[in-house]
């Protein structure tokens, strides 16, 4: 996914397959990736461990790292629990927790099923931001349990990530442990996802000549990830009035049949029904898109989800995003031949991709540097905003509104905005101008990115078993 | 019942719906003959709703023309008490809300009679800006004065946000209805 280069290194955006590959193709591709994962994953046994970061010369030094020496520093948090953040990893250590109860596409699959997942992203946590991630899957049965369980944990931790929750319990889940723990809490598939969407989508109005006040934009699917995206264009600007969200039963409006029972079960999507009640429209998907200036779509994997006539209905040079994986609900070709000015898509294989993780590294690096006590909507949109800047940095054309997750640089500028943002909201715990935020976050990255890899140049991290020596590593 | 208008209150800011601009002018009367074409698609919408809880409340084909005959029934009925709330703006000749109580007599409790809140509705633009309590206040004022000394709820006991809604107003569950199909 990454190449092992520095951080600071950025190779030019490579060029772009434009043709659409053959479905079988992409479907023999991911089952022989599937194949050598699994036989990767028992070779391996496991993708994280935990390595000592203190001296340890002789069963000594641990009447320093243990006991007796130790008691000192328990009674120093006892008596100011925030020097957990200075005494302890306390400040780089978060939890991926799960429930299994919606994993990537495979939908409940369980916790333990979870872990493999949770051990990857752990490892781009720590590869990309720095961070120290647990996978921490749980077996529950009740929101409550949940919630309950996470708060239970939260002492160990400076962050915590929510992973591959269902909607619309996460949207609970999210909302009662944000409100609960002094330590940021973030769902990736809401915050993550809705920030890289916000960030190409700003990007994508300048370069159209528009104002988010005056655009007139549809969501299309209600899920976590757009249900977040609509509660920050409206943050940004975005007339309520002007916001169209659509979803298997059409246009989502105040008066629509299932509203009610919306009430009781999907609170969030109950409050974007009454606040932006259709967009003043009504009906279906096409009759959303008429002379709509954006779609978002994230909605199912089905590239004739939006009609070529769809995109040709709506106002001159549309913005479409269509960011279903692995298939777009309009495959790029086909929406720009009916018009779309801009396209954007959750895949790599095509320009403008749409990906979470171009965000959560750096925004984890961010409050986790400035010890926030929360993540506010304010520092989603700023890590959005400056994930925008850095694509303007490189030139903003039609075919790259966001950065690609090569300029592995845009991290710890991510993370010096958001911690920049979490100081200037007073949720920090420390106080730092930008350029130490920014100074300190690329020492970070930068020690993890060399300990990968000294660790495989040593040998103490074995080759991958099916490659020849010196070969292909670190290449796509 | 007279006519009335209830200057609801201010909603807060991040709720601020289509509607709400500054105070909801709601304005609510006793429902006449003439309101049951208009009552008919609420009561159904709240049936509808209770029918998500359990299969004991689905909605029979029929419910239509039912909730005609039983809203007449009540608007005649000087035992019932149905009211009507008028909307705002593009919704002001239109019928948005409906509350409609019944008294019952209570044998061998005292106080003997009681006012049971069997339907009360509100379209969804129109919540959140106290215009239920206002219903409620309104129907409560009504049963009084009919006589009666307590005011009870009807709802499906999983509706949380109307047992949330009652709870906050002085209400308490006394008496419960178990059910099983025959």
């Amino acid at each position: 996914m990454v190449q092992a280069t520095t951080p600071t290194a950025e190779s030019p955006p490579r060029p772009r397959a434009e043709t659409v590959p053959p479905p079988e193709d992409e479907e023999a591709r991911t089952g022989a990736l599937g194949e050598r994962a699994l036989a990767l994953a028992r070779f391996y046994q496991g993708k994280i461990e935990t390595v000592p970061k203190v001296p340890v010369r002789s069963l000594t030094d641990f009447s320093l790292w243990y006991t007796p020496g130790i008691a000192h520093v328990s009674r120093a948090i006892e008596k100011d629990p925030d020097l957990s953040f200075e005494l302890t990893g306390r400040w780089n250590a978060i939890a991926i927790v799960t429930d299994g109860s919606r994993v990537l596409g495979l939908g409940d699959v369980g916790p333990a099923a979870a872990m493999p997942v949770m051990e990857g992203k752990a490892l781009l946590f720590r590869y990309l931001g720095g961070v120290n991630a647990i996978p921490v899957p749980i077996a529950i049965d009740t929101e409550d349990e949940f919630i309950e369980t996470v708060v239970r944990l939260s002492p160990a931790f400076g962050g915590i990530n929510l992973e591959d929750i269902a909607s619309p319990k996460c949207f609970r889940i999210l909302g009662e442990l944000q409100r609960r723990l002094p330590i940021p809490v973030w769902h990736d598939d809401q915050l993550g996802t809705a920030a890289a969407t916000i960030a190409g989508l700003l990007n994508a109005l300048t370069l159209t000549g528009r104002d988010i006040r005056t655009t007139r934009t549809v969501l299309l699917g209600a899920g976590a990830a757009n249900i977040a995206t609509a509660r920050l264009l409206i943050a940004l600007g975005q007339d309520a009035h002007l916001l169209t969200i659509v979803d298997q039963k059409g246009i989502l409006f105040a008066e629509r049949d299932d509203v009610d029972s919306l009430s009781l079960r999907n609170t969030w999507k109950y409050h974007l029904a009454l606040t932006t009640d259709g967009g003043g429209r009504r009906g279906t998907l096409a009759q959303a898109l008429r002379g709509a200036d954006v779609v978002l779509a994230a909605s199912r994997p089905d590239p004739t989800t939006i009609s070529p006539a769809a995109v040709r209905s709506m106002a001159p040079k549309p913005i479409v995003f269509a960011l279903a994986n692995p298939v777009p609900e309009i495959w790029p070709d086909q929406a720009r031949a009916a018009g779309a000015a801009i396209v954007a898509t959750g895949r790599s294989d095509f320009p403008n991709q749409v990906n979470n993780s171009l965000v959560f590294p750096g925004v984890f690096r961010g409050v986790l540097d400035a010890r926030a006590r929360s993540i506010p909507d304010e520092i989603v949109i700023a890590a959005a905003r400056e994930l925008a800047t850095h694509a303007q940095d490189r030139g903003l054309t039609p075919e790259h509104i966001l950065p690609t997750m090569e300029e592995v640089g845009i991290f710890p500028h991510i993370a010096a905005a958001t911690a920049e943002t979490a100081v200037r909201l007073g949720i920090a715990r420390t106080r730092r101008t930008r350029e130490e935020f920014y100074a300190h976050a690329l020492e970070v990255i930068q020690h993890s990115v060399h300990l990968a890899t000294r660790l495989l140049e040593d040998g103490l991290t074995l080759p991958m078993p099916d490659e020849p020596p010196g070969g292909t590593r670190g290449t796509r | 019942m007279s006519h009335s208008t209830h200057p609801a209150k201010e909603p807060k800011g991040h709720e601020a719906g289509p509607i709400a601009s500054s105070t909801l002018p709601i304005h609510l009367r006793a429902a006449t003959l003439d309101d049951v074409p208009a009552l008919v698609p609420l009561v159904l919408r709240l049936k509808s709703l209770n029918e998500e809880f359990d299969p004991l409340l689905k909605v029979r084909k029929d419910a239509e023309k039912m909730a005609a005959e039983v809203l007449t029934r009540d608007i005649k009925d000087p035992e019932a008490i149905v009211l009507a709330t008028e909307g705002v703006g593009a919704d002001k000749d239109r019928i948005v809300g409906v509350v409609r109580a019944r008294i019952r007599e209570r044998p061998f409790y005292a106080p003997e009679r009681e006012g049971v809140i069997l339907d009360i509705y509100l379209l969804p633009l129109y919540r959140r800006h106290g215009v239920g309590e206002y219903l409620l206040e309104e129907v409560t004022k009504a049963v009084k004065a009919k006589g009666a000394g307590v005011l009870t709820a009807e709802f499906p006991i999983q509706n949380h946000i109307a047992a949330s809604f009652y709870n906050k107003r002085g209400f308490r569950p006394t008496m419960g209805l178990y059910s099983r199909p025959l």
